[in-house]
């Protein structure tokens, strides 16, 4: 009998770790944060009073904030395609044979060795408008920090950056695990390859370019790393976005209340995003 | 077995804290200083420990924490975590910082342990002095204080036929069209001035006017909670902005925000406004491309006669439960005695907070030898003393709100009536918020 | 339409790797280099002074420490809270058991960032500050990996584990001895990406840290501060130290990370 119960005890243990952790770092700082956004909070953490949706009503009339999420929105509508884009011609530019494919591959998944601040810093010499590389190479003279849609093309090309390593890793084994006599029986009936591209190899790789997709918009929509690195928000609030201000307010200025409301704003736009998304995905995606 | 070490490792990594036995009395101070300034706080440190600190038996810390904002999140990390010992000794922090520092139990006011050392704080320039008192108490150390200068390539002035220095936003103005370099293809190559108003230079900008004027209420927030701003009520913010959009329609102007300093060096600009803890850097990027000048900052108008105020970092003193009070004391009048202000001062180009300093012969030769510091050491002697910066909430977002506030003027063709009028709404909102913050 | 292939492809690749060697080249800069006009892609004379001043000024050795103290540590206990979630959601069969598979998958859709403050307020209140707990903490639930860990493990078939039970096998080894061994590709790409994750954190261990012997590398990197005089040297000679070895060990081993990662766990 007792050794019964101690059976069925089991699993609920061996599961024990991941549930408390769930709900010590998720599920619980979620209602605080949901509760903290509809309270004022002290600077020491405190909720002093309730105030129902006031601190939305005051968060939507501030400028500031229409600028992060006018920002925000803006970065994940360019990051996402250009992202993808350039993800997927690299997956798809080295998908050959021979040794320097493979070498464009290693090229590819390289920048995944490079950590975020290694990378921000780099950017942050390299684009320099007076004594950086880039501009000197291009023969350009692109204010990267002080013109607003520089800056934000800056933004866009770190989150790429950041990026890559991984998703070109994922979309190339994607590619590669399309069965090679499918491809050849397409090329023998004489498909170009925009053709196999557009009738095999996309449905097929589908799914993981669904995952690559959902992924970009979570991480546009938060971003907050490189802008804190990068560009700190300017030049003119140009690239401050909604966790950054969340930061700043919730963090810097010890404004709980709003660093929450904040919070909780994202978290619902992110989330009717990738519902969105998965709408799109059933519709048109296929699985095996 | 997994279980069994994963918790090992579990209880190894929630150990994991730092022990420091100590015979010596350590002080811990925490600073922001990197580069030819971090050199010379490890020079200062170490001329403590082997004189006054050897006799003593005190030993100082100097700990880099990032720049002044990180070692503000740090403190007041702590400060909210109610762990008083993890707070250091000392903590140079800089304006921004004030706000979160000045009302808290740890804090212990600079003067209490000058006074209860006898020491006399007339010893200190009443401007820098003046800039770290709340409520008429000298409650920090000034400590790398700067204000700011007008820097122009002398080369070019020269080339122009400019015989000197832009006194006024007017003079300003004519200066820097003369300046402005143009290609074969009427692209800019050279812009007469390049600067976004910062919030720094905002309040000499507003408060030199008629001598003296106030951004804010309660003296600037040196007496209490700021409520709301006063620039526009009292009509400097629409002066000031009147005479930086003629400045702008000039043509003239170029709207920069970051790194003004390699635009200045590289002679993308000819003049621009910077602190004067930047000389040193500025003269060794500029190496010899040209000749640099400098100037007083420029006036708004003949009546701005304020001049400038004393901006930078203090020294705070923490009780950390230590009782290493008189020690921290110790290292905080031996940084700021006469002689020390001079070392200091030659390494990084901060002012000498001392008065003992200026009359050091070892001072007049090193002035002589530098011309260019003797400019802002005397525009700082000319100034209002009682011009001071404000002590406000969301410093960061006000910087930025002054900063788009304005860009908008100048691009979107906004009065600077109505941009006064924004600006004054948008900051009395974060004025509000953060009382709000306070229960009131 | 090969080479046409093969030359965008070196191109796009030449780009793409340029960051890295730029700042490879750097790291042996001297400071007119850096704020040479115009600018400089390789050195006038290289120095090894950036390299001495990155260690001897700064506490890089102690960073990188915490770093990998903290991403080994954060991958073994997060690849076990895994690996024993999924294994028992996997072949176990008990009440509540969906839901709970669900409740824990969730939290995917709540993005950590988004808790930043909730989450930093619990550990002050914890006093797990500066601690390396503390540090890793937010980092332990991966509920995509757990998702992904009972896709896998959902392919081998419940008869293996009967048998092996009747055998006498107990539950941790047959999970040891039989089930991670079958799965090492997956686990193997799991806790590199586990590392590499918590390794790679910046914002959390920011705020999570004051003093600075605790800082991770991510962190004490941006705070070596010496970029306000463009003295970027010494920041570029740690960059290049912290970058080499992940570099050459992700070029020796290639083949294995290609091949590790598969899509069964991103769906198709």
């Amino acid at each position: 009998m007792n050794r019964h119960w101690k059976h069925s005890l089991k699993p609920y243990l061996l599961i024990l770790p991941a549930l408390f952790l769930a709900g010590l770092f998720a599920y619980r700082p979620f209602v605080i944060t949901l509760l903290n956004s509809l309270y004022t909070v002290s600077i020491n953490g405190q909720r002093i009073a309730f105030v129902g949706l006031d601190n939305f009503r005051r968060l939507f009339v501030n400028e500031s904030f229409q600028t992060s999420l006018s920002n925000t929105l803006r970065f994940t509508l360019y990051f996402v395609p250009v992202n993808v884009f350039i993800c997927l011609s690299a997956a798809l530019l080295s998908h050959r044979e021979g040794k320097l494919a493979t070498l464009n591959q290693i090229c590819f998944f390289l920048p995944m060795a490079v950590g975020l601040s290694s990378a921000m810093m780099i950017l942050k010499m390299i684009f320099n408008p007076f004594i950086g590389i880039v501009n000197q190479l291009l023969g350009i003279s692109v204010e990267w920090f002080n013109n607003p849609n520089a800056a934000m093309a800056l933004l866009v090309i770190a989150g790429v950056y950041l990026d890559i390593g991984i998703k070109f890793l994922l979309l190339h084994a994607a590619l590669r695990n399309i069965p090679a006599n499918l491809v050849e029986v397409a090329t023998l009936e004489g498909a170009n390859p925009l053709q196999l591209f557009k009738y095999l190899q996309l449905p097929l790789i589908a799914p993981t370019l669904v995952f690559v997709l959902a992924t970009n918009i979570k991480d546009a929509m938060l971003i907050s790393s490189p802008v804190l690195i990068l560009t700190e928000g300017g030049p003119f609030r140009s690239t401050q976005t909604l966790v950054y201000q969340m930061y700043l307010e919730g963090f810097k200025s010890g404004n709980y209340a709003m660093g929450s409301a904040i919070a909780t704003v994202v978290f619902f736009l992110t989330f009717l995003l990738l519902l969105a998304l998965l709408q799109i995905e059933r519709r048109r995606v296929y699985y095996q | 077995m997994i279980i069994l070490i994963s918790l090992t490792t579990v209880l190894f990594a929630a150990g994991q804290r730092e022990i420091k036995p100590d015979p010596v009395r350590t002080v811990t101070w925490w600073h922001p200083n990197s580069g030819l300034a971090g050199q010379a706080t490890q020079a200062m440190v170490q001329a403590f420990n082997s004189t006054v600190g050897a006799e003593k038996n005190i030993r100082v810390e100097a700990v880099y924490q990032g720049k002044a904002n990180d070692v503000l999140t740090k403190a007041k990390a702590i400060l909210q975590s109610d762990s008083r010992r993890d707070l250091p000794d000392l903590a140079q922090l800089d304006g921004a910082a004030v706000l979160d520092i000045r009302d808290v139990d740890a804090l212990i006011p600079m003067e209490d342990l000058a006074l209860s050392d006898g020491y006399d704080l007339d010893a200190i320039l009443e401007a820098a002095r003046l800039s770290v008192t709340y409520k008429d108490k000298m409650i920090a150390m000034p400590f790398n204080s700067s204000t700011i200068l007008l820097y122009y390539n002398k080369t070019a002035f020269d080339q122009g036929g400019i015989a000197r220095a832009p006194r006024t936003l007017d003079e300003l103005a004519v200066t820097a069209q003369a300046l402005v370099q143009k290609d074969a293809r009427g692209n800019v190559i050279r812009s007469g001035f390049a600067n976004v108003p910062t919030t720094y230079e905002l309040i000499a900008w507003l408060g030199q006017q008629n001598h003296l004027s106030y951004i804010t209420d309660q003296e600037n927030g040196h007496a209490g909670n700021p409520t709301r701003v006063l620039f526009h009520e009292n009509g400097t913010m629409v002066n000031f902005l009147t005479k930086w959009k003629a400045l702008y329609d000039t043509g003239a102007l170029e709207n920069l925000t970051s790194d003004r300093n390699g635009a200045f060096a590289s002679g993308r600009t000819a003049m621009i406004v910077a602190s004067t803890s930047n000389l040193t850097t500025i003269l060794s990027m500029v190496g010899d491309r040209f000749e640099v000048g400098v100037a007083n900052f420029p006036m708004v108008d003949e009546h701005a006669t304020g001049g400038v105020n004393v901006g930078g970092g203090a020294i705070w003193a923490f009780d950390n439960g230590s009782g290493n009070r008189d020690a921290a004391w110790e290292f905080v009048k031996f940084a700021s005695s006469g002689e020390q202000q001079l070392a200091w001062h030659i390494a990084t180009g901060y002012f000498p907070i001392h008065r003992d300093t200026y009359s050091l012969p070892a001072f007049e030769e090193h002035i002589a030898k530098n011309p260019l510091f003797k400019v802002a050491i005397d525009q700082l002697m000319q100034s209002n003393p009682q011009l001071q910066g404000i002590w406000v909430p969301s410093a960061y977002q006000i910087y930025y709100a002054f900063q788009t506030g304005i860009l908008k003027m100048l691009t979107e063709n906004r009065s600077p009536e109505e941009t006064s009028r924004a600006l004054e709404a948008e900051i009395n909102g974060y004025f509000a918020e953060y009382l709000r913050m306070q229960g009131q | 339409m090969k080479s046409l292939k093969a030359i965008l492809a070196t191109i796009l690749s030449l780009i793409i790797v340029f960051p890295i060697a730029y700042s490879l080249s750097a790291s042996f800069f001297s400071w007119a280099d850096f704020t040479a006009i115009p600018a400089r892609l390789l050195p006038s004379q290289p120095t090894f002074e950036n390299y001495i001043r990155a260690f001897r000024e700064t506490n890089l050795e102690q960073f990188l420490l915490n770093s990998l103290i903290t991403a080994s540590l954060g991958m073994m206990l997060r690849m076990t809270i895994s690996i024993t979630a999924a294994y028992t959601f996997t072949f176990f069969n008990f009440k509540g058991r969906d839901i709970l598979f669900i409740l824990i998958v969730a939290t995917m859709l709540l993005p950590s960032d988004t808790l930043l403050l909730a989450n930093y307020t619990t550990i002050r209140a914890l006093r797990l500050t500066d601690t390396y707990l503390g540090i890793i903490s937010t980092s332990l639930l991966a509920p995509a990996h757990i998702f992904m860990l009972r896709q896998y493990f959902k392919t081998v078939s419940g008869e293996y584990r009967e048998a092996a039970i009747i055998e006498g096998c107990s539950d941790t080894r047959f999970l040891t001895l039989l089930l991670i061994p079958i799965s090492k590709a997956v686990v193997v790409t799991l806790a590199i990406h586990s590392f590499s994750t918590i390794f790679n954190d910046y914002l959390w261990p920011l705020l999570v840290t004051n003093k600075a012997s605790m800082r991770t590398i991510q962190v004490g990197l941006t705070m070596l501060g010496f970029s306000e005089n463009f003295d970027y040297g010494p920041q570029f000679a740690a960059i290049t130290v912290l970058m080499t070895p992940v570099l050459v060990a992700f070029i020796l081993m290639h083949k294995p990370i290609q091949e590790s990662v598969s899509t069964r766990f991103t769906g198709r």
